[in-house]
């Protein structure tokens, strides 16, 4: 294994060549829950140096991969150096490079594997299956689910294509705003599906709600 | 063969001592034959933990030469299966034995005819400790998630493991290569592990390799104990991560122990835990981790297989 300040941005970050922004925003907040002053899982590892050389490599990192002008300067910069060959299999070989955003297939595999991180996430959670008992699920449930998860609302809207504003109206309960009831359930239903919860039972419980 | 586990951990109060007595109470009452030893030599308690008072003989008996053989210093306990060499009544001075002693002991241990053999260690990275790890080359590491706990267990590995590398350097006879190394680094500035394999790489690279050989046999296991419902439960996980991203290291997690007022209460009692509370969360928790320990146990019967070079034919 390579040592850790001698890994390129992906490796650091511990993502694939080919990661949405979403992923390369998650996992810079994971690493950074990592090696932050206050950290306790790192605790007294490494002297105050090496955490500022961590901290700011990570920082690069970060700023790097989400710009998608310095990005493909640097992906450029890697294929150069031999580390990446253009349009050749990632590591899993189930994504290419050359399919970074434009293929509805990578996206599809992009979404199916948040999903499952975050089904992982939601069965952890205390919080959340706390909230997972109730009988009847509100906007506002939801809303603390998805805070809880770390997802943005335009990520469920990236992922699920809905428009922002009627996802918002489903956190609010305000119903009349979806087109009509049917489009509200399979809304609920994309919603629930897209951050990892069983989307019938949510949508059923979450209708039960409007009838109050 | 028995199955050797040394319990410790960086500092005191993580509940080795609890961890032990109630894991192996679990093992013995999943019908495994259990010896618990309470290798903690200055500061024996284990006896207390599964509720016997007063034992008649010690550990300190066999090293005393009292009696001949460690078994003889074996005492049943209340508990089928379970059996225990407790460390009470040892000498003040017996808590300072020599590494041939140590190795003396060890042998003995595992020429002993049991299932699974837990061996309570005192906290604190001294050689006492950190010798029966490398010795037993596995050892389940007893962390809390508080940063005086943390920070000792980054200790406690790192001295490990650059303990277990100058074992491999003298036990293969590579002195020039040791030699060199310590020329590289004096006074051991470098503490990182893999720092440290990386300049033994550098001057003998296939002896370096081989020597990271045998570190991967050394099955090292994390366990994060009193995790309160307020702490991230993700901790021991991340942490193995780190270890693995920045010392080189591999360890595995094992499980967390939820935090239980009871324990104090069940300590003072002086009864076994999960005999008392036998559906409490911390018990609940400790069943995964005995399942945990079994499943390790099956899968080293593979690490072993793999065939290191004989000691006699290579030499530096």
């Amino acid at each position: 294994m390579k040592r850790f300040i001698e890994q390129n941005f992906y490796e650091l970050l511990g993502i694939e060549f080919d990661a949405s922004s979403f992923e390369i925003n998650r996992a810079y907040k994971e690493n950074y829950q990592l090696y932050h002053e206050d950290s306790l899982i790192s605790y007294s590892l490494f002297s105050r140096e090496e955490r500022k050389e961590i901290l700011a490599k990570l920082d690069e990192a970060f700023s790097t991969l989400v710009d998608e002008q310095k990005r493909s300067r640097y992906n450029q910069s890697l294929i150069e150096c031999g580390i990446l060959k253009e349009g050749t299999k990632s590591q899993n070989g189930r994504r290419t490079i050359g399919l970074i955003s434009d293929s509805d297939h990578s996206r599809k595999n992009t979404i199916l594997a948040i999903r499952g991180e975050l089904e992982a996430m939601v069965s952890s959670n205390a919080v959340i299956q706390e909230i997972l008992t109730h009988d009847v699920l509100r906007g506002k449930d939801l809303k603390r689910i998805r805070e809880e998860l770390g997802v943005s609302l335009e990520t469920v809207a990236e992922m699920t294509k809905i428009r922002t504003i009627f996802l918002r109206a489903i956190e609010e309960d305000e119903y009349k705003k979806a087109p009509s009831e049917m489009f509200l359930k399979s809304y609920v239903k994309a919603y629930a599906q897209s951050i990892g919860l069983d989307a019938d039972s949510v949508a059923s419980r979450y209708l039960k709600g409007m009838s109050d | 063969m028995a199955h050797i586990w040394p319990i410790g951990g960086g500092k005191g109060g993580t509940g080795k001592s609890f961890l032990t007595g109630n894991l192996g109470i679990l093992l013995a009452r999943q019908r495994f034959k259990t010896l618990l030893i309470d290798a903690d030599l200055g500061a024996a308690n284990l006896h207390t933990i599964i509720g016997l008072s007063h034992p008649d003989r010690s550990l300190s008996d066999f090293i005393n030469k009292r009696f001949l053989t460690l078994e003889e210093t074996v005492i049943e306990t209340p508990i089928p299966n379970l059996f225990l060499i407790s460390g009470a009544r040892n000498k003040l001075d017996i808590a300072n034995i020599a590494y041939e002693q140590k190795t003396k002991m060890l042998r003995a241990i595992s020429r002993l005819d049991y299932h699974y053999i837990l061996l309570d260690l005192s906290s604190g990275t001294s050689f006492n400790t950190i010798d029966f790890f490398t010795l037993a080359d596995s050892g389940i590491f007893v962390c809390c998630p508080e940063p005086t706990s943390i920070e000792n267990f980054y200790g406690l590995v790192r001295s490990v493991y650059i303990r277990k590398i100058r074992q491999i350097l003298k036990s293969y006879h590579f002195r020039k290569l040791a030699e060199e190394a310590e020329a590289r680094n004096p006074n051991g500035i470098i503490n990182n592990p893999e720092y440290l394999l990386d300049i033994l790489k550098e001057i003998d690279l296939e002896k370096g390799r081989m020597i990271e050989r045998i570190l991967q046999t050394f099955q090292l296991k994390l366990v994060l104990n009193q995790v309160r419902k307020q702490d991230n439960p993700k901790i021991g996980i991340l942490i193995c991560k780190i270890v693995e991203k920045h010392l080189g290291l591999k360890i595995q997690f094992l499980g967390n122990v939820g935090f239980d007022e009871r324990v104090h209460d069940e300590l003072c009692k002086k009864g076994p835990f999960t005999d008392k509370y036998p559906y409490s969360q911390a018990t609940m928790d400790l069943k995964a981790l005995a399942k945990g320990v079994v499943g390790a146990t099956r899968e080293e019967a593979g690490v072993l297989a793999l065939a290191l070079p004989d000691v006699n034919t290579l030499s530096g």
